[in-house]
């Protein structure tokens, strides 16, 4: 029932389990169900086998590109399932030199979007037993009956401000592409906190992150963060300790955003992984934003050839920080 | 001594209980419900299944101070930091508090006893708090947790039609009640009935400890961890991971000693000097996690180390969680293999 | 009801420091009136300096040293270059004993052959002494020792002169390749134990030093026909609290710091084999 389209899953799994076969790649990362219908997971697939377990839904929330950094140590030749975002994060991989574009099949697959389950299930007031999905609402079965809603209303944060459903780089695209998307409130809850006074930000701030355990899942989770050492772990000197003050909660923060400054790829995956649900993203899309308005339009990962606006040097960069 | 109160005087009973204890309950904070002390305006959410990290850290902070220290020359001055507050841990689920008496066996029984977790146990009253409408990843059952019951608690409460109603099973218990005396009337209820569904998702986990003693090197801990991210979330959201690391946080002339939750998936937990290390990839540090919880502690203490509070179900980013590794480990029932 | 916290360091006073080799560095170490606390040889304790954090070491000193504990610390990070960079007369904070120490009843009446290996002599050095000042408990004693270099062996004097001078006792050192001035024996501690051809009757062998000295040692001394149960040796793994709580050292279903370090290979055969 979750299954968005079986029709579309034997596409991919034809395609996939021929290369398969044929050795052109010798492990695909791709998704199987979990526990139930909501949970998609990675799958590490080897064998035919292992392909029938294979899954493409509406909860393929999982970026796999990530998983590459280990997988390529191991295999010679790996097959990615990418979505949008996962595409752009290969992309960001690939810029950080830690992949090689030749030793990685990328399949594309157009994504209109993961559904999160707690919206779903706080829509459905009572038990919910399942969904189904036609043109672009989402009916929920409940015990009590069904209930149609927006699907668009029922997204994930990370793809509530997706600019680009369709994979941006792939050597084989799976599925009818979708094509760039309208986000007619971009950068909403960013405008919003800029619109607070300082001070009120700070103290927003400082609640939001108060719940922080500073374990890094977000990090973790992140396709930019792929340093093989952290700062945050270094040593000497040593930059980041482990009490849980204020200061240093901003003090990871802060960076890590910095960090991803024109680099992070806008796929949601840390604020996904965060256990206390940090509004990371909120964090992430100002600096985004403040790129775009400063050293113009910069949308990361979507051009693996066209650098961060951070990592080059132009002599009319404006020196926004010295002006104020 | 059983008594009651309305559901919707419940603020009353917060503000008398925070007058002379830390009061403890689980609050809502932004999107999320995390066990904290309460405060004027608290948005109390004692029916959230379940809390997003569990109430350990009533008992084992995420940061601890012990010590405050003095350098001057070269003398050094170490002053033990105290906690002596007393505790009210309201609305602990049935699970939770069996976690917490898994831990009491490392902390307290175990010798040296931990000063800092036993000072705190004790002085702290638990009130726990059956369950009402558990969430699908609740598997509690097949640990022997009973929802409706927490042998261990000092008050055992129940929230029936508009009323809580409050057991108190132990003197701290007593003392509770009576402290909050005017507040309550008696219980009109005997027994608590109600009909709690949590899944089993197809365990069968007799005999798992001892057969996983010789499956140290089993090649399902080859696959079982690729999806693993290193993240620690599933340690740091679960009830009976104890793991800690000590640190210290001033400058030269004072500051403090601490300690914190620390977790075995991280990479550095076991680094060693000169680059050894012990557990140096995922595989090695998953295979820790769950041998830790389904044998290693198990062999000393006669029981898995999990509730069943799914937890880690609930949070681990990429859902390989303790269902996952017990399935791969054949703790299934047969008609579900 | 007032238990110690476990985790509370009390004061000691570093009496004098002393360069044993380029990296390591002998600190003897005072309480407020002599030892700190009574420990029996293989023990350990934490030492720490504020605000750099705590660390574990061996006493090498034996117990019947009564005036101080001593430690041979070598410099790898953070605790341990602070130490090396502390002058006489400091204070630092100190708890133990931690571990269960050497099977020193256990192994009353034996041969011993001790194997050690750089700095790995630090424990071993605690025992020994033991064992000089209740002789009559021990048959012949036999100490193999070795490190990379000349100038890298701990405790040279007290080893070639004192050791040596025991009765009944032979003192075997090497170093690892070929060095001016170096008149004694070259080549791996391990590949010297096999050359030594020691029997195993009535003997035991206890030994400590880097691990993958350890292993290959282990191994000679399988050869040479020593059961698990007369190889003794100690694991080295990380610490944080020393009270088997803090979960750093877990090895199976055992804390090192608390149940170890010391271990028979008899004992590290039914453990998982991660250290
Ligand atoms: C039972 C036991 C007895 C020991 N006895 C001695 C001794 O007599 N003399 C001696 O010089 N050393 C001894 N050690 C090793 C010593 O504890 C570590 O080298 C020390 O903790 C490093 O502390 P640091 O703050 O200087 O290093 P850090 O700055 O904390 O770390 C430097 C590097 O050492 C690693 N490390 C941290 N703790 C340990 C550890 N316990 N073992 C190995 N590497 C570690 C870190 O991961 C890092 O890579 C012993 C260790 C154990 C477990
Ligand atoms: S995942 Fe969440 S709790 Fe963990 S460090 Fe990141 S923001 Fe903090
Ligand atoms: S910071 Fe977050 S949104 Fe940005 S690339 Fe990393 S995981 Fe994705
Ligand atoms: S099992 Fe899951 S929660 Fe635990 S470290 Fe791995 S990815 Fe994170
Ligand atoms: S292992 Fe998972 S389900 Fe078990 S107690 Fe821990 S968090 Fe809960
Ligand atoms: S070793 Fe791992 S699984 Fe066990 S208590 Fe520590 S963090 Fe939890
Ligand atoms: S050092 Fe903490 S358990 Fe061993």
């Amino acid at each position: 029932m979750a299954e968005r389209n079986l029709e579309q899953l034997e596409k991919i799994r034809e395609a996939v389990s021929q290369d398969l076969l044929s050795g052109r790649i010798e492990l695909l990362l791709g998704w199987e169900k979990g526990h139930y219908w909501w949970q998609s997971r990675p799958l590490f697939a080897s064998s035919e086998g292992d392909l029938a377990r294979l899954t493409w839904d509406s909860f393929c929330a999982v970026n796999l590109s990530r998983y590459l950094l280990d997988e390529l140590k191991d295999h010679q030749k790996v097959g990615v399932l990418v979505k949008g975002c996962d595409s752009r994060a290969f992309n960001r991989l690939l810029q950080d030199n830690m992949v090689q574009r030749d030793r990685v099949i990328l399949y594309g697959l157009p994504c209109p979007g993961i559904l999160d389950y707690n919206l779903l299930a706080a829509e459905a007031g009572s038990k919910l037993k399942g969904i189904t999905e036609e043109n672009g609402q989402v009916i929920l079965k409940t015990e009590d009956g069904e209930i149609e809603v927006n699907r668009d209303e029922m997204l994930m944060v990370k793809c509530s401000e997706c600019l680009y459903p369709d994979p941006v780089v792939y050597d084989q695209m799976l599925l009818e592409p979708l094509g760039q998307k309208e986000v007619p409130e971009r950068f909403k809850a960013v405008n919003e906190l800029e619109a607070l006074s300082s001070e009120e930000r700070f103290a927003y701030w400082e609640k939001e992150l108060s719940r922080c355990l500073r374990c890094y899942a977000c990090r973790q989770a992140c396709p930019y963060c792929s340093c093989r050492e952290c700062f945050v772990e270094q040593e000497n000197p040593r930059w980041q300790g482990r009490a849980y003050q204020p200061s240093e909660n901003f003090l990871f923060h802060l960076v890590r955003a910095y960090h991803g400054a024109g680099r992070c790829i806008d796929c949601g995956e840390c604020q996904r992984a965060c256990p206390v649900n940090i509004p990371l993203q909120e964090l992430n899309r100002k600096l985004i934003k403040d790129i775009n308005e400063l050293y113009g339009d910069y949308e990361a990962g979507v051009d693996a050839e066209k650098e961060p606006p951070l990592l080059t040097y132009r002599p009319d960069d404006p020196a926004a920080f010295s002006e104020k | 001594m059983k008594k009651m109160i309305a559901a919707d005087e419940l603020a009353k009973l917060w503000i008398r209980l925070a007058e002379k204890s830390t009061l403890f309950l689980p609050v809502q904070d932004g999107p999320t419900v995390l066990y904290q002390p309460w405060k004027d305006g608290a948005q109390v959410e004692l029916e959230a299944f379940n809390s997003a990290i569990s109430p350990k850290d009533i008992f084992l902070p995420r940061e601890e101070t012990y010590l405050h220290y003095h350098c001057s020359g070269q003398s050094l001055e170490l002053a033990a930091v105290e906690d002596d507050r007393a505790v009210t841990a309201f609305g602990i689920h049935p699970c939770d508090l069996k976690a917490i008496e898994m831990l009491d066996r490392v902390f307290m029984e175990q010798e040296p006893a931990d000063s800092l977790y036993q000072k705190r146990r004790e002085k702290t009253t638990v009130v726990a708090l059956s369950c009402t409408k558990p969430d699908p990843f609740c598997f509690c059952g097949i640990f022997d947790v009973d929802p409706l019951d927490a042998p261990g608690a000092d008050v055992m409460a129940h929230l029936v039609d508009g009323y809580m109603h409050l057991e108190a099973r132990t003197e701290k218990g007593k003392a509770l009640l009576e402290e909050a005396g005017d507040l309550l009337e008696n219980s009109t209820i005997d027994k608590i009935e109600r009909e709690i569904k949590t899944t089993d998702f197809g365990l069968d986990i007799k005999g798992l400890p001892e057969d996983l003693k010789s499956r140290f090197d089993d090649p399902a801990w080859d696959e079982l961890y690729k999806s693993c991210l290193s993240c620690g979330v599933c340690t740091y959201v679960c009830p009976t991971c104890y793991c800690f690391d000590v640190e210290d946080y001033g400058h030269d002339a004072e500051g403090e000693r601490f300690r914190c939750w620390d977790s075995c998936m991280f990479g550095h937990f076991t680094q060693m000097a000169g680059g050894h290390n012990p557990r140096p990839s995922r595989k090695e540090r998953v295979r820790q996690r769950f041998m830790h919880k389904l044998q290693y502690y198990p062999e000393v203490y006669n029981e898995i180390a999990c509730v069943g509070c799914g937890r880690c179900l609930r949070s681990c980013p990429v859902n390989l969680d303790i269902v996952q590794a017990i399935k791969a480990l054949g703790g299934e029932k047969v008609e579900h293999r | 009801m007032s238990i110690a916290n476990p985790l509370m360091p009390q004061m000691a006073t570093i009496l004098d420091i002393t360069a044993e080799t380029p990296d390591v560095k002998t600190l003897r170490v005072s309480g407020k009136d002599g030892l700190p606390f009574e420990f029996m040889p293989g023990q350990c304790a934490m030492l720490s300096v504020l605000p750099v954090g705590e660390a574990i070491f061996s006493i090498t000193s034996s117990p019947t040293c009564r005036d101080c504990l001593e430690f041979s610390i070598k410099n790898v990070g953070k605790v341990s270059s602070y130490l090396h960079s502390l002058a006489p007369g400091q204070q630092i904070g100190i708890r133990g004993p931690y571990g269960n120490g050497f099977p020193v009843d256990q192994i009353k009446g034996k041969d011993l052959l001790f194997i050690g290996g750089g700095i790995g002599l630090a424990p071993l050095r605690s025992l020994i002494g033991y064992c000089f000042a209740n002789r009559d408990d021990y048959g012949q004693i036999d100490i193999v020792y070795g490190a990379r270099s000349p100038a890298d062996m701990i405790r040279k004097s007290e080893v070639k002169e004192t050791w040596a001078e025991q009765p009944n006792t032979n003192v075997h050192l090497t170093v690892d390749a070929e060095f001016p001035d170096w008149k004694g024996h070259i080549g791996f501690v391990p590949n010297y134990v096999t050359e030594l051809a020691f029997t195993p009757a009535n003997k035991v062998a206890i030994t400590c030093g880097p691990p993958i000295m350890i292993k290959f040692v282990l191994q000679a001394l399988d050869k040479l026909g020593f059961a698990p149960e007369q190889v003794i040796t100690t694991l080295e793994m990380r610490m944080k609290c020393g009270v088997g709580k803090c979960g750093r050292c877990n090895l199976g279903s055992v804390y090192v710091c608390k149940d170890g370090p010391v271990f028979s290979l008899a004992e590290l055969n039914e453990l998982p084999g991660e250290y």
